[in-house]
């Protein structure tokens, strides 16, 4: 009697296995995932919750405002643009957990600017969107890996590698604080260690290293730490090459703590918004120097800067427009070109292509280059540097953009010639 | 030298936060016989009901006394809603002797989840009535700030009202009586049911007290997803363990041994040994003296 | 008998693996990817259930078990370089000697000390990978197991390959555990768990028989370590975070910690869990923090309640209400 009990329970999960498994049927397939007559489906992951999602988690409303100007305005070619946003609380783990959902329940036609590293490259390990020919838009990551084709076909960077940012940064050093103990602060991975390329190639020494580990766990335990190595060894001038929320926590510290050298913030961390919002006082920011591609978001002369602001607060009225916003908006005016670009029916193909073919003449609101072409998939490769306001906004010394170029590898640091194109009218792709 | 002095400073005032926190673990123990590993979670509550009147009144002076009201009404409203069912429902079957520890686990994720929910998953901040900056003694600085002193005067008030509590009045007396008891205690006259809600409250006062502490001391910043918190689940336990799970004296000298010996490993070791150092700790004790440093001969069976 | 018994079992296994095989040729590419996850929770919550159910230690931290045998499979797949059958033997083989160690200190403790002393370990172990720089810190180290082999054609995806390997291991595992549960060492768990006194002095070796209940639990939660690394492709400390532990625990529980048979019951919900919670929240249009907190809730929702009115589990509490009756008819 009990065996038989026994074999009808196992019946009785056999068919809940069968059911839950059969739910849904394959559906037909349409001309392109993701591409419908009316809609084209982007999906990004991102934190939106969790320690590091400050500054970041403003990054999809500013993504969606500017579609929503898009399709107000007849969409593209008739299709509107929709952006699934996915919570990865910057977890690798969660991230590819989220890619799969985006690409294989809610079947979007591209990625649009997955953040972080290392998520990225667990991504790219494990759901493969290159061996899937799914594109990868715009990564938001400076990563230089990122930049090898051949590993990733269907990803576009779009950010200045890290090493492009560290060698243009030992170059202000070398012509603003030439003769003073250095000091560094960087994250121990991927992040890091192009960081630290950088600054090697660039012949840059320094007097003392400091190495945080990534995620939720180091940067609340240890920035007493950090601090004390670097108040220990006397640095004048100190780089916080990490997260927002890991810069935060070490000028908190610091203030706590009285140690104030020159702070000199890389463009990850260098974000004002969140660095107040942590309880950093604006007054610790003041003259600290940081760097950017997009023109300051106080510019509202720029002509991008207006457009993008009016589209965003219009949207989100009791928002703050920052750099996170800005950079987010012109991710989205670029890829809205890029898939105007690849044609009436887009797909997947086609947009890599129309990336590769056009995309170095895409209107951008940065005041550097784009690099697309058949054989890069390398964005932006320059930086302007500038000083940060009492109010804690970045601003250009004496008003004036002054735009630094390189490459990732040896290629030295010049001057940039570059005139940024007029904005196309109203700022909607032609 | 001066390194060494900072690390049993840093050691002491850690080590009274865990005496709270270990307080708490051991008053829900005496009171109900449950290891309650929700603890950590209602002085995460405790601790964001204390933000929200730091918002409205903007003095943490108000705000603490809110917390300690706060963490006491939750305490006690689960142990009038929750605990009552469990110890009701739950006395039969294979699992019997572990349903309350998983119930408590459970009852840990949804208050995570209810925070989340309700305050979000990004970081917000409390800032303590005094500077955390350090005393100097010439051109050095002491890790031992006004801050600090204070922590450890609420911590050392707070354990003498808890001991006068006890010895002195009749309420500790009965929770005595009910923990070791409730039969005897109820034929003689004790409001078992009361009081076990009273040993829950008092519990609850003091994790507020803890997670209060144990945020202003940090940076100040915490969310639902905080290691200090997660640090408080597992020191607060450890200490209890160690100081034999019966005795107030002995949560304290518990929290303090752990306080010292996880600032010495986190200086002189590795600053990433914060949750394997109390685990190592834990795993001694129980094979070395499993009745704890302070605790009497029982067995730990439970 | 017991030899006839056995192999009759191990015959429905046959069929039912056919059946699986079947079904997941016939279904997409999400429903595979679940279904691989499916088999990773039968796996571990089986784990759980020999552990707690039927040798009646309770372990809150078994997320740790899981992650010593992802680690060691990541690091012998990634630095040796070994082959990806031997990485999932490595698995079971290093989480078996972590368990055994764990075991030799639970058979001393019971109760609430087991308790606290497996969830600081599920908190702790993880951090661990921050001190040797082989686990690659918080980033952590891929594990990857390899494309399927060409000969199964171009159509065969990544997903079904997880499917296959997962759903294999999954039956082996299932089948072994409920051969040793009716052996003498699952007869003598048992006893110790209703009356050790009892149980010793009829002369059972409690303590050795609880050790081994914690090695062979900790091997298999290895195994499904190493399993749920290959279909999230990188180990990392966040992999196992307390939450991880949490839904094994739901899973066990809501199987019915005491009956195996039940461990479908867990799994298909653990899974199913975020695609209602998603549905729901699409529906009802809440905020963007319920919608991700959502999950989380309806999991610890679910295992208090189960605890609180279910504690046995469904089946057990089906069958006690079943024999109930039966019972009252005869009179």
């Amino acid at each position: 009697m009990k065996a038989m009990n026994r074999r009808k329970l196992f019946t009785v999960c056999a068919t809940i296995a069968v059911a839950s498994l059969a739910i849904t049927a394959i559906p037909a397939q349409a001309a392109e995932v993701g591409v419908s007559s009316t809609e084209i489906k982007l999906g990004m992951t991102l934190p939106m919750t969790g320690t590091a999602s400050p500054g970041y988690n403003k990054i999809p409303a500013a993504v969606k405002a500017y579609f929503d100007y898009v399709n107000a305005n007849g969409g593209i070619n008739g299709r509107k643009l929709t952006l699934v946003v996915k919570d990865d609380q910057y977890v690798p783990t969660l991230a590819v957990a989220k890619t799969n959902e985006l690409i294989l329940k809610d079947k979007v036609m591209a990625l649009l600017a997955p953040l972080g590293t290392a998520n990225n490259k667990a991504v790219a390990a494990v759901v493969n969107p290159g061996a899937r020919k799914i594109p990868v838009l715009f990564v938001n990551t400076g990563f230089s890996g990122f930049a090898d084709k051949k590993k990733y076909p269907t990803t576009f960077s779009i950010l200045p590698s890290y090493i492009m940012e560290a060698k243009i940064m030992a170059e202000y050093i070398k012509d603003n604080f030439a003769g003073k103990k250095l000091g560094l602060l960087y994250q121990d991975d991927d992040f890091g260690d192009d960081a630290l390329a950088g600054f090697k190639q660039a012949g840059l020494n320094f007097d003392i290293k400091v190495a945080y580990a990534s995620g939720s766990q180091g940067d609340k335990v240890s920035p007493g730490g950090w601090i004390t190595k670097l108040q220990a060894s006397g640095a004048e001038v100190v780089i916080l090459f990490g997260v927002s929320s890991a810069t935060a926590a070490a000028l908190g510290t610091a203030a706590v703590m009285k140690y104030a050298p020159q702070w000199i913030l890389g463009s990850v961390g260098g974000d004002a918004t969140t660095i107040k919002a942590s309880g950093v006082p604006a007054g610790v920011l003041y003259n600290a120097v940081g760097a950017s591609f997009a023109p300051a978001t106080t510019d509202t002369a720029d002509e991008y800067v207006k457009l993008f602001q009016e589209i965003y607060l219009k949207a989100n009225p009791t928002e703050t427009f920052d750099n996170n916003v800005m950079v987010g908006m012109n991710t989205a005016f670029v890829t809205a070109q890029a898939i105007k670009a690849a044609g009436k029916n887009p797909t997947r193909a086609t947009l890599i292509a129309a990336i590769e073919k056009s995309g170095k003449s895409f209107a951008s609101a940065a005041l550097v280059p784009l690099n697309f072409s058949t054989t890069s998939h390398v964005g932006y490769n320059g930086y302007w540097f500038g000083k940060y306001s009492p109010t804690g906004d970045l601003k250009p010394a004496g008003g004036v953009y002054t735009v630094y170029t390189t490459d990732s590898g040896t290629g030295a640091v010049v001057k940039s010639t570059y005139k940024r194109p007029a904005m196309p009218a109203k700022g909607l792709p032609n | 030298m001066f390194q060494f002095i900072n690390t049993i400073l840093i050691g002491i005032t850690a080590g009274a936060i865990y005496s709270l926190m270990a307080i708490s673990i051991v008053l829900v123990w005496r009171s109900t016989r449950v290891i309650n590993f929700a603890q950590a979670g209602m002085a995460l509550l405790s601790t964001y009901i204390g933000y929200e009147a730091m918002v409205h009144f903007n003095s943490f002076w108000i705000a603490l006394p809110v917390a300690m009201i706060g963490g006491a009404a939750v305490s006690a409203f689960i142990e009038l809603v929750f605990m009552r069912l469990l110890v009701k429902r739950s006395s039969t079957g294979p699992i019997a002797a572990v349903a309350p520890i998983i119930a408590t686990l459970g009852l840990l994720g949804l208050i995570k989840g209810v925070i989340s929910t309700v305050w979000g998953g990004a970081d917000v901040r409390l800032v303590g009535p005094v500077t955390n900056v350090g005393y100097s003694i010439g051109d050095k600085t002491l890790a031992f700030s006004p801050l600090k002193l204070l922590t450890l005067v609420t911590v050392v008030v707070l354990m003498l009202l808890l001991t006068v509590l006890f010895q002195r009045s009749s309420i500790g007396l009965s929770l005595r009586a009910s923990a070791y008891s409730p039969e005897i205690a109820r034929l003689s006259g004790v409001k078992v049911d009361f009081i076990r809600t009273l040993g829950w409250s008092l519990a609850g006062t003091s994790g507020a007290v803890a997670g209060m502490f144990q945020t202003i001391n940090g940076n100040g910043a915490f969310s639902p997803e905080s290691i200090e918190f997660s640090l408080l689940l597992i020191t607060g336990f450890i200490a209890a363990v160690i100081g034999g799970l019966e005795s107030l004296v002995g949560a304290v000298v518990g929290g303090l041994v752990l306080g010292l010996v996880i600032s010495f490993v986190l200086m002189y070791v590795s600053g990433s040994l914060f949750f394997i150092a109390p685990f190592v700790i834990l795993l001694i004790v129980l094979i070395i003296k499993p009745q704890g440093i302070v605790g009497t001969k029982v067995a730990r069976r439970a | 008998m017991h030899k006839l018994k056995s192999s009759r079992n191990l015959g429905f296994f046959v069929v039912f693996g056919f059946i699986l095989f079947l079904v997941g040729n016939r279904v997409d590419e999400l429903r595979v990817y679940q279904g691989a996850t499916i088999a990773v929770y039968v796996v571990a919550i089986s784990s759980i259930i020999l552990l707690t159910g039927y040798s009646g230690q309770v372990s809150l931290g078994h997320g740790a078990l899981l992650a010593i045998g992802a680690y060691s499979a990541a690091v012998a797949r990634d630095n040796f370089h070994a082959p990806v059958v031997l990485t999932f033997v490595i698995a079971v083989l290093a989480a078996a000697i972590g368990g055994a160690l764990l075991g030799v200190a639970a058979a001393r403790l019971s109760g609430p000390y087991l308790a606290g002393t497996t969830l600081a370990l599920a908190i702790g172990l993880p951090s661990l990978a921050n001190q040797f720089p082989i686990f690659g810190g918080e980033q952590g180290i891929f594990f990857d197991v390899g494309v399927p082999p060409a000969s199964l054609g171009e159509d065969f995806t990544q997903y079904k390959w997880f499917f296959w390997i997962g759903a294999l291991a999954a039956l082996v595992s299932t089948w072994l555990v409920a051969n040793i549960l009716r052996s003498r060492y699952g007869r003598n768990w048992r006893a110790g768990r209703s009356n050790e006194t009892a149980a010793s002095l009829s002369g059972i070796n409690v303590a050795g028989s609880k050790i081994l209940a914690f090695t062979i639990s900790a091997g298999i939660a290895g195994l499904a370590g190493a399993l749920l690394s290959m279909t999230i492709g990188v180990v990392s400390p966040s992999a196992f975070p307390l939450a991880l532990s949490f839904s094994l625990l739901t899973g066990a529980v809501l199987s019915g910690v005491s009956t195996l048979s039940g461990v479908m019951i867990g799994a298909v919900t653990l899974v199913a869990i975020p695609e209602i919670a998603d549905v729901v929240a699409t529906r009802l249009g809440v905020s963007e923090t319920l919608t991700t907190n959502l999950p989380g809730l309806m999991v610890s929702s679910l295992l208090i309640l189960t605890v609180l009115f279910v504690p046995n589990g469904p089946i057990e509490q089906h069958r006690t209400r079943h024999a109930r009756k039966a019972a009252k008819e005869k009179n």
